[in-house]
Formats: structure tokens, C-alpha cells, sequence
């Protein structure tokens, strides 16, 4: 069977993470997108390098199962092809910032004239209330307007980013969801609406445990208060690499025995080692001050003895990887989410494919990530545009 | 007016984050959702802080729901749950894997009861391989799937992210992605059916755009502090004042902006500088430049300059900047909601807006069993 969103099309204006991320998870599902970017191609297309061939390796990570087609939508002529696709479409996706679509005649109001179903999704950086309603959004801005970087780094060092593209991608997933619930909505009932998801509000949504931790709590205590003043946490040093492990379950019995097997006993009588371990291990309290003594009995021992050692007695415990390390591990190669996907230009290249397995809608690459303007006359020709047309819009610059 | 989930019923034996946080996001959606614990309560009432005695995990996960007990390992309870399944239409569940199999809950006895059941699971690691019977946390996913190589100050070997949950909760959200699917492919089919996700598979799609730089040159992206290998200037600066500010251009329009913010024009058409691209090459001879601008004034007035040319930038903030800021207030980002059992709280608002069918008001969940009665009364079971 297809994907879930087999029957239906997008009309894609967004650029650069987020909206991309979003439109390319909703064609993994089987939706037909057409993405339109500008003459001179979406923002990401030159983000890097590094590239492959020409190609940015971030840009074809976040633009399979997308027909490309190159348009200047400030042109009246643009409008009037961006509003021929959509009445044909059922969901379009825009990022221009609030109130910027109304300028060029894409508003949710013009397009639902033509579209009365139509599912249409706005995308921003801060929310489109507010002062900064109309700011362009930048993955390390959100994160340290959502206070992320207060989670990371060392108090009175320069500030530390999430290396991973939280503030971008995590809206993408929410932009996904948000369209997925308007067209089971429209199925159900029979309506379009206009959705809108932000990249502050995805991160403040996501960091939703920390605002109530810090209302009131019973006593500034526990790993997620503490977060704000620990010190960065590297996992522990072994003889031949870094492990991460957590031991909260077990008997006392179990505790001793583990901690005399490391030879540790002069731990048994430390106090920040009660409770079976609970604030020395995990994201206990005491796990920067006592991870010298831990890294003394880890320093003779691999990380397959830590590991093994640690599921022994019951706890979680895995090495502490890096990208080149990630891929080496069983359970990656089990899981099978790379993807090799052969790009018209760039040759083959491998990316994260679906992660979600379905038992009847499966979801599935469906093309490569397309050159800019590589379906723009097919996309023309399907809108009822003769070769001329095309020529003289070619020529005129307002296709590409 | 009703919210999109309406007249969908969830049935979550869900524990910690991962599942629940996925049946609140669907409660926001108005979906009825009902979460199941057993007698002794799940694992996350017993993790710190509490407010009025109550772990925040636990009260933070569970918004939108009706709570109650059942004990599954009862033949009489188990009889009552399979009851509700005929009367729902999405099951979650993250127990180890085999775990929900044992309590003879699994997919197979599920979609007999309930052919249109969308039945979801989570796991840390996945159903099959060397690490299936392995639990796992945001911390020891963070640590597992290379999320924290990337992140770090320069010539580190990558640190965890101190919010302990951003991992959890993305797998909630491509859960959320998947029931929408299954729901909607259901009024299509009539059939519900199974989906499995995990933990790790859904950390490495989180970082698909990072993990596309070392597939393209199977090197690590080095941890850069505030900065990004890909785009320049896209790093934190530090002000006169000795205080921070980020910014970000990430379009080429934005570079000739970026200059007269700063009033720096002369390095709108330096050839080194033009693209991206060049950017990035020519990194060493930039930034020491924009280091020194920056340095010259405090972070006010470049939030003032940046802003009026329209280039992405924000201080460092905190929660108590953050709680009241305009742009956080007027877009519901963080709400305040009134509980009977913690007083008001700060808590997340809902990720999306829909024109028809508003999401939310966010509601709190409930104590540990404290609706079994009135949702059994509605099932028609007596007790």
C-alpha cells in the first residue's frame, strides 16, 4: 500500500530548514509536492560547504519527494501561477513572515477563494503576534531566545549551541503534524482552515517541563533545576572510549556488589553514594564531583566491559558515540534508516530515510531532491502553459 | 468549538515521557484521552522536582487526559481493558519491548478486539536486534546517537544537552505524525493498524541536516561553540557590556543588512564575503572583524540595529526575560494554567494554531487514578 498521503498535493513556498524538513517528512507519507523556489534557488542551496558535486549537502538532505520549480513570485505573473497550482492543490506552505503573503497576494483569504478546502500552513520564526512577529528566524537565535543555551556550556563561558538543528527541524515535525490533523479534519468535515506552527513556540513547547519545574517547586532540586548550574557532562572516560550509564534499579545488595566489583568500596561509606546510587549515576546531583572516582575504576576496562558490566546489575548503559562511531553500532545497522538515494547531478549520496514503520501505509523516498527548476516546464505544461508561454516567461525572467 | 482529535478516543498505558508526552499532544488536539496506570503508579511520580508533591514530569506530561487505574495482571482488570479497547481508536504504549505482550496486550489481541485500532509503540532502541530488551532515557539516547558529538565549545568531545528531555519528546512528536497518518488513512480504509518507532531512529531524523555533513565527507562536524560549520555569521558575539548576542544570517539578502546594521558597508562587496560560500571559506579573516565591531557597543544597541534592518538576533535569555516577554505572552508560547491540585503553573502552550478548530485551553491531568470511576462509569462497566 502507498503512504498515507498518497492522494494529495503540495504547494511548497518555504525555504531553508524548517518549512523543507516539514514538506519532505509529509512526502516520505506519499504527498506530491511542488517546491517553489526563487530564480536564484532556496537559502540552503548555498549553506555549506560542504556540497556534494554542486549540491548542499544540507539541501538534499531536506528536499527528497519535492518537484522543483523556479518562479519570481514578486511578479504578477508568478502570483497568478502560484494561484493556478494552488487551486489544484489541496495544502500550501508558506514562511514569508506575517503579513508578507497578503502583500504578494497569497494570503490565506486570496487563496481559499480559489481553494475553499484548502489547508494552508504559515510558518514563522518568533509567532505572528508580537514585536518580533516579522523577524527572520535563525536556528541559534531560537535556541537562545528558548533559553536552550542555558542547558549548555559552563556559566561564565561564551555561549554553547545544540550542535543538531533543534529549533528547525522540531518545527518541521509540527508542521507535518499540523497539516496531517487539517486534512483529517477537511476529510472528516468537510473544511479547509489556515494552521500555523512557530519555531519559538515549537521550542518553548519542548522545553514545556522546565517553565513548570521553575514555577513553584517544593524544593530547587532534581536534574531538570539543576541543569541551569551543572557543569558539561562528557560522558566517562575508559580505556578505550567514553560511556554514558544510569543505575537507579537494583537492590542494595546489588549496589555494594557492583561497586566492590569496580573496586570502590571506599564509595559504600560516601554518603553521595546512597540511595543505589541515584545521585551518582544518570543525571544524579553528584555525578560531576564523583565522576573522578568513577573514571579511576572505569580507566583499566573497555567499553564492552562497562557496558556489560553495568546491564549485569540491572542498569542502562551505553557507549558514548560520535557520528563516525553511531554507524559502527549493530543496533544502527539493525535499524536500517539510511537511505542511498542517486541525485541527478550530485551522483549518489546517503541520508536519513522514515523513521516511522507502518504495517499498512508505509512511508517511502520517493524521488531525489531536484535541481533547481528541474520540473518547472512539466509543471508549466500540467497548468495548461503552451512551450511559448514557458519561452517567453523564461525569457522574461520569471521562470527559471 | 470542538478541536480535531474530537470524538477520538486514546487508550495510553504510556510511562515517563516518550508516550505520554505524544497522548497530551493529541489531547491538545481533543482527543479524549484516558491514561492507564497501574496501582503502584508508573516511573514518573518518583522523579524530582515534585511541586506540592507531585513530580512535574508526571503533572507536565499529562495534560489533557482523564487518569485511572487498572491492574493489567488482574484477569478482571485485563477483562475491562479490553473492553475500553473496543471503544478506542489509538492504543500507546512503551514498555520494554515484550513487555506488553506479556500482559497479553500486544498488536495480535488488540486489532482482533479492535480492527480499526491505530496501536502504537515506542521503543529506546527498537523491537529486534542486540539492543531490543534494553530500556532507555533521553540521556542515554543523547549519548547513543551521536547528539551530543556536535555540540560543545571548540576542541571538545561533544556534551549532553541538560534538558533531559528534548529527545523524549521528539520521538512523542514523529509519534504524533504517525497516529494523524493512521487516523486519516483509517477513514479511508476502515482499518486501524501498527506502528512502531524508536527512540534512536527518530534522534538521527532530528539531525538529518547534520548528519548530511558527514555523510558528504564522512568527518565529524566539529563542536563550534555558538557557531555552525554550514553558515557565516551564524554564531553568538560578545557586546561592551560583556553580555552576548546570537545572530544569524542564513539568506544572502540578509548580508548586506547584516553590514549596515553594523556599520560595517565596506564588507557588503568584499569579494571574500559575497556568498555564503565565501563566507564559510573566509571564516578566520571574518569574524575577528565582527568580534571587534561587536565588541564596541553594548548588546542594546545591536538588538535595536539588527532588528531595524531586519536581521535575525536575540539576546540570551532567560526564563524569568522569557515568562513575560511580549512576544511569548501575546503568542501563548507559555501560558499560565490554573490546577486543583498545584495552583498556577507556567506551562508550555500548544506548538500549532488551526483557524476551525483551536487547540487546547491546556488543561491539567489529574492525580493517579483520581477519574477511574467516572470513565468506567462511561464504558458501562460496573465495579
Amino acid at each position: 500500500m502507498p503512504g498515507a498521503l498518497s492522494d494529495y498535493r503540495i504547494v511548497d513556498l518555504t525555504q531553508g530548514l524548517c518549512g523543507p524538513f516539514g514538506s519532505m517528512r509529509l512526502g516520505d507519507a506519499g504527498a506530491e509536492i511542488v517546491k517553489i523556489e526563487p530564480l536564484d534557488g532556496d537559502a540552503s542551496r548555498t549553506m555549506g560547504p560542504p556540497f556534494i558535486g554542486d549540491e548542499s549537502a544540507v539541501f538534499l538532505s531536506l528536499n527528497r519527494n519535492k518537484k522543483s520549480l523556479g518562479l519570481d513570485i514578486h511578479t504578477a505573473e508568478g502570483q497568478e501561477i502560484v494561484r493556478r497550482l494552488v487551486t489544484r492543490a489541496d495544502v500550501v506552505l508558506e514562511d514569508f513572515g506575517a503579513g508578507e503573503a497578503e502583500k504578494l497576494g497569497l494570503g490565506y483569504a486570496d487563496l481559499q477563494v480559489l481553494n475553499p478546502k484548502l489547508i494552508y500552513c504559515a510558518v514563522s520564526a518568533f509567532g505572528e503576534k508580537g514585536p518580533l512577529s516579522n523577524l527572520p528566524g535563525a536556528e541559534l537565535v531560537i535556541q537562545a531566545m528558548a533559553d536552550y543555551t542555558n542547558s549548555l556550556g559552563r556559566i561564565g563561558e561564551p555561549p554553547v549551541r545544540l550542535g543538531t538543528d533543534v529549533a528547525s527541524l522540531s518545527t518541521g515535525v509540527f508542521i507535518s503534524q499540523a497539516v496531517t490533523a487539517g486534512l483529517f479534519h477537511r476529510l472528516r468535515k468537510g473544511e479547509g482552515q489556515r494552521v500555523s506552527v512557530s519555531m519559538l513556540g515549537t521550542l518553548l513547547h519542548m522545553r514545556g517541563i522546565m517553565w513548570t519545574s521553575m514555577t513553584d517547586p517544593d524544593d530547587w532540586y532534581g536534574f531538570h533545576l539543576d541543569s541551569y548550574t551543572k557543569p558539561p557532562d562528557e560522558g566517562y572516560k575508559t580505556k578505550d572510549g567514553y560511556v554514558f550509564f544510569s543505575l537507579r534499579r537494583g537492590s542494595s545488595e546489588d549496589w555494594d556488589r557492583l561497586l566492590i566489583s569496580l573496586g570502590m568500596e571506599e564509595s559504600l561509606a560516601d554518603p553521595r553514594f546512597d540511595g543505589f546510587g541515584r545521585e551518582v549515576t544518570g543525571v544524579g546531583r553528584y555525578v560531576a564531583e564523583v565522576k573522578p572516582i568513577w573514571e579511576k575504576a572505569f580507566a583499566t576496562k573497555t567499553n564492552d566491559e562497562i557496558v556489560h558490566l553495568i546491564h549485569e546489575f540491572q542498569g542502562d548503559a551505553v557507549p558514548f558515540t560520535n557520528y563516525m562511531s553511531l554507524f559502527q553500532q549493530p543496533q544502527v545497522q539493525e535499524l536500517d534508516v539510511v537511505r542511498e538515494i542517486e541525485h541527478p547531478t550530485a551522483g549518489t549520496f546517503e541520508t536519513i530515510g522514515p523513521v516511522w514503520r507502518f504495517s499498512d501505509t508505509p512511508a517511502a523516498v520517493q524521488s531525489p531532491p531536484p535541481t533547481l527548476g528541474q520540473h518547472t516546464d512539466e509543471i508549466l505544461l500540467g497548468l495548461g502553459y503552451s512551450s511559448d508561454d514557458i519561452e517567453r516567461l523564461r525569457v522574461t525572467s520569471i521562470i527559471g | 468549538m470542538p478541536g480535531i482529535l474530537d470524538g477520538i478516543r486514546v487508550f495510553d498505558l504510556s510511562i515517563a515521557a516518550v508516550g505520554p508526552w505524544a497522548s497530551k499532544l493529541l489531547g491538545e488536539m481533543g482527543a479524549d484521552v484516558i491514561k492507564v496506570e497501574s496501582p503502584d503508579g508508573e516511573l514518573s511520580h518518583y522523579i524530582p522536582p515534585p511541586i506540592k508533591g507531585s513530580a512535574v514530569l508526571y503533572i507536565s506530561a499529562n495534560f489533557n487526559k482523564r487518569h485511572i487505574v487498572l491492574d493489567l495482571k488482574q484477569e478482571a482488570d485485563r477483562a475491562i481493558a479490553l473492553k475500553m479497547l473496543e471503544k478506542s481508536d489509538v492504543f500507546i504504549q512503551n514498555m520494554r519491548p515484550g513487555a506488553v505482550e506479556r500482559l497479553g496486550l500486544g498488536y495480535d489481541v488488540v486489532s482482533q478486539v479492535n480492527p480499526k485500532m491505530v496501536y502504537v509503540s515506542a521503543s529506546a532502541y527498537g523491537r529486534t536486534g542486540p539492543m531490543a530488551k534494553e530500556a532507555g532515557v533521553d540521556p542515554t539516547v543523547q549519548a547513543f546517537s551521536g547528539w551530543c558529538s556536535t555540540t560543545g565549545q571548540p576542541g571538545s568531545q561533544g556534551e549532553m544537552f541538560r534538558h533531559f528531555a528534548h529527545l523524549d519528546i521528539n520521538t512523542s512528536s514523529m509519534i504524533v505524525e504517525a497516529v494523524l497518518q493512521a487516523l486519516l488513512a483509517r477513514e479511508k480504509t476502515g482499518q486501524g493498524q501498527n506502528i512502531e518507532i524508536e527512540m534512536l531512529a527518530a534522534s538521527m531524523s532530528l539531525q538529518t541536516s547534520r548528519l548530511a555533513e558527514y555523510f558528504a565527507t564522512q568527518e565529524q562536524p566539529a563542536p563550534m561553540g555558538s557557531a555552525v560549520t554550514t553558515t557565516v555569521p551564524h554564531q553568538a558575539f560578545l557586546c561592551e557590556d560583556q553580555k552576548y548576542i546570537t545572530v544569524g544570517v542564513v539568506s544572502e539578502d540578509q548580508w548586506p543588512r547584516f553590514c549596515r546594521a553594523i556599520k560595517a558597508e565596506e564588507l557588503i562587496d568584499d569579494p571574500r564575503f559575497a556568498t555564503n560560500p565565501e563566507r564559510v571559506e573566509h571564516r578566520q579573516e571574518l569574524i575577528p572583524l565582527l568580534e571587534e565591531r561587536f565588541r564596541a557597543k553594548p548588546v542594546a544597541w545591536w538588538v535595536i540595529r539588527l532588528t531595524k534592518e531586519q536581521v535575525s538576533n536575540s539576546r540570551v535569555q532567560d526564563f524569568e526575560a522569557l515568562r513575560y516577554h511580549p512576544q511569548v505572552l501575546q503568542n501563548e508560547h507559555i501560558v499560565d494554567m490554573d490546577s486543583p491540585h498545584w495552583g498556577t503553573l507556567s506551562v508550555d502552550g500548544v506548538p500549532w494554531e488551526f483557524s476551525q478548530t483551536p487547540a487546547g485551553p491546556v488543561c491539567p491531568g489529574g492525580l493517579k487514578g483520581e477519574h477511574t470511576q467516572e470513565v468506567l462509569r462511561e464504558f458501562g462497566i460496573e465495579t
